[in-house]
């Protein structure tokens, strides 16, 4: 298959996938909880796209995009790569599937061993996969130190003796080598220096140009995701609050999480101030959720509703997909029940 | 200056190291005048921690080195004050929010009892109304069931609740001078939005000076008064928040502003500032920016030029800003 043949189907599918972790209970033998990670969360990753994702620590941005690449088996679901279910596949298949995805993590003070140098450090995939000789690596190794904008000669060096930009750059480097299609960015420059976010951000976006790469990007920056991503979800608790093309998003967001995170983030324009709207409140834990919306407890407009019915994603318009009862409404029965009064979200949390 | 609340002359802090001298503060002068916010931006190095740890003499001597022409605040002279008495200025008088809640508070003791310990040791004050007033101080920065939060140990605590905490801890006794290092970088945005919050009315209720210390500048944009620009060790720009994002004079400012991508922006490569931070121990000479400054030349490359502009107004350390101080209206 030719990298740019037009492919019908999404390259990432995610149906239904959720992610539980197991928590100790309180005492010996006492009732197992657990922690849901994901919940029941679909979206498709189309080639070539970068696709967004955004929300609070704790939400499950990044165990989302872990079970994408087979890192953590979801608890139920299906995660499709090119229209293969990934965790069906036998162990070999997988790896060779695995090879066509990548990460780059956050923290590129502890993603690099410190022991290795640069160059054994890229080529590590290349070594691993075996098949290509020292000259071989080293050539690619020296091509992709130029694509990223470091020295030749830097191969010989540690990563204690570059500052974060540079070893992000190596992170990077490293990632490509095995010439992927998808590539995960968990949080690329949020560990990095301000005036060096834009340079990261610019290689990454060039590199996807050349290498016709599919870039998932786990952010909490809503600016940066807006500017380089064109589809995205917000998530919250878990699960999916809005998804979407950007543009449309951005433009009209409907979630009452969305436009509060979107208030939250702080502009550097001195010239308008702008509404905020100020959550109450913390994020609950993950273990035991809300019943019904997730959100309810710190929603501005939550209804009696909201504390019981799980609300569904449902398409408002072309690309883009709100789960809030106040966008679809209930049901004549539940409106009977008075359901859709409202209630302050302090009480009865 | 009867109005100055801190006022810091010439501060130099130098750590001698094996291989060299790091330089990390060369010499800032700042003044934050009363119920003022002040805030030091700059990147991870900067020196804009230790500058703060320096004033509230919290930085281990030896192996710092800390010198200080002249350091005041309101009528204290602290320039030369023996450590016996900063203690007893340090929690009363100034006081200071770190930003990692979790390694501030003392894990092993309720955030009570942490609280309560201020009012015992700078108040006479027994130990029933020390909880009283700790109370007091946990619900003025929105603490929910302050009597029983009191009994909370910190990990029982979320993040944002633990930095309400600190606040409540920094302000516990109506200092002179807050000193916030980073208070809401460990926080999501929301919670972020919620604690500036609690922070900018506990600081405007009570007009005490603060100096904010960020690598945020939308943090800055939203908190500050006055704003100083640090690179390197040394201050860069001065000038009223306003002013510094309407017109930034120091090339090095204006590429930050550029940097920082807004929601507002059509989709378009980011502007860059080309290199890195030189290491602490491996500056330039010259000016400390001029190899990642557009506008440097030789003059750059040789000279360290001054921080130059009226006494109390604008200020840049550049050969050639973008405009100069004194053209710009103010």
């Amino acid at each position: 298959m030719t990298r740019n043949s037009p492919d019908p189907q999404p390259l990432l599918e995610m149906e239904n996938v959720s992610v539980n972790f197991p928590v100790k209970g309180p005492y010996p033998f006492s009732k197992k909880r657990w922690i849901q990670a994901v919940t029941d969360v679909s979206l498709e990753v189309s080639e070539g796209e970068t696709f967004g994702i955004v929300g609070e620590s704790g939400c499950g941005k990044t165990t989302l995009a872990n079970a994408m690449i087979g890192m953590v088996r979801p608890t139920a679901g299906t995660v499709r790569f090119q229209g293969v279910d990934l965790y069906a596949l036998k162990p070999k298949a997988f790896k060779e599937a695995r090879r066509e995805m990548q990460m780059i993590f956050q923290n590129p003070f502890s993603s690099l061993n410190p022991r290795f140098s640069v160059y054994e450090i890229i080529r590590e995939p290349l070594y691993i996969r075996g098949q290509a000789s020292e000259t071989v690596m080293k050539g690619e190794v020296r091509e992709l130190l130029k694509l990223v904008g470091l020295d030749e000669d830097d191969m010989y060096r540690y990563p204690s003796d570059f500052s974060g930009g540079q070893r992000q750059r190596i992170a990077i480097a490293r990632s490509i080598i095995l010439n992927p299609r998808l590539l995960v960015c968990d949080e690329p420059v949020s560990a990095l220096d301000v005036s060096v976010h834009a340079q990261i951000l610019n290689l990454l976006m060039d590199i996807q140009k050349s290498r016709h790469l599919t870039y998932v990007f786990v952010s909490h920056n809503l600016a940066v995701v807006k500017n380089i991503c064109q589809n995205m979800v917000v998530m919250y608790l878990g699960t999916i609050m809005e998804s979407g093309s950007s543009d449309a998003i951005f433009a009209n967001p409907l979630h009452p999480y969305t436009k509060a995170l979107l208030s939250a983030v702080l502009d550097i324009d001195v010239t308008k101030p702008r509404d905020r709207i100020l959550l109450e409140g913390d994020t609950p834990s993950p273990i035991d959720p809300p019943a019904g919306c997730r959100f309810w407890q710190r929603c501005p407009s939550a209804m009696k509703g909201c504390r019981t019915v799980p609300a569904e994603l449902v398409e408002v318009e072309p690309d883009h997909q709100v789960a809030c009862h106040l966008i679809s409404g209930f049901s004549a029965q539940q409106v009977a029940d008075g359901l859709h009064e409202p209630v302050s979200p302090k009480s009865g949390g | 200056m009867a109005d100055t609340g801190l006022g810091v002359r010439n501060l130099k802090v130098v750590f001698p190291c094996p291989g060299g001298v790091i330089r990390a503060v060369e010499g800032i002068d700042l003044d934050i005048h009363r119920g003022e916010c002040a805030t030091l931006v700059g990147e991870s190095g900067c020196g804009k921690s230790v500058s703060a740890l320096a004033i509230m003499r919290l930085l281990n001597t030896p192996p710092a080195v800390c010198r200080v022409d002249k350091l005041w605040l309101d009528d204290l002279d602290l320039t030369h004050l023996p450590d016996r008495q900063m203690r007893r200025i340090r929690g009363k008088h100034m006081a200071m929010i770190f930003q990692d809640a979790m390694t501030a508070l003392n894990p092993v003791m309720t955030v009570g009892k942490q609280i309560d310990e201020i009012y015992l040791r700078h108040s006479q004050l027994s130990r029933r109304e020390a909880r009283q007033r700790t109370i007091e101080a946990l619900e003025l920065v929105g603490i929910p069931e302050a009597r029983s939060r009191a009994n909370s140990y910190p990990h029982q605590l979320s993040g944002g609740m633990r930095q309400r905490v600190l606040i409540a801890m920094a302000f516990a006794c109506v200092p002179k001078l807050i000193i916030a290092d980073e208070p809401t970088t460990a926080l999501d945005v929301t919670i972020q939005a919620q604690v500036l919050d609690v922070l900018k009315n506990m600081q405007l209720v009570h007009r005490v000076s603060a100096l904010l210390i960020t690598h945020d500048l939308s943090v800055v944009a939203n908190m500050a008064d006055t704003v100083y620009v640090m690179y390197a060790g040394k201050i860069v720009e001065r000038a009223a928040m306003q002013e510094l994002f309407l017109e930034p004079l120091h090339p090095y400012t204006h590429g930050l502003l550029a940097s920082v991508p807004r929601i507002s922006d059509e989709r378009q490569p980011f502007v860059q500032i080309p290199g890195a931070v030189p290491h602490p121990m491996r500056k330039p000479a010259g000016c400390y920016f001029h190899p990642r400054c557009p506008r440097s030349n030789d003059l750059c490359r040789q000279r360290m030029p001054r921080l130059e502009g009226p006494d109390d107004g604008r200020a840049v350390r550049c050969w050639h800003p973008l405009r100069q101080p004194h053209e710009v209206r103010s």
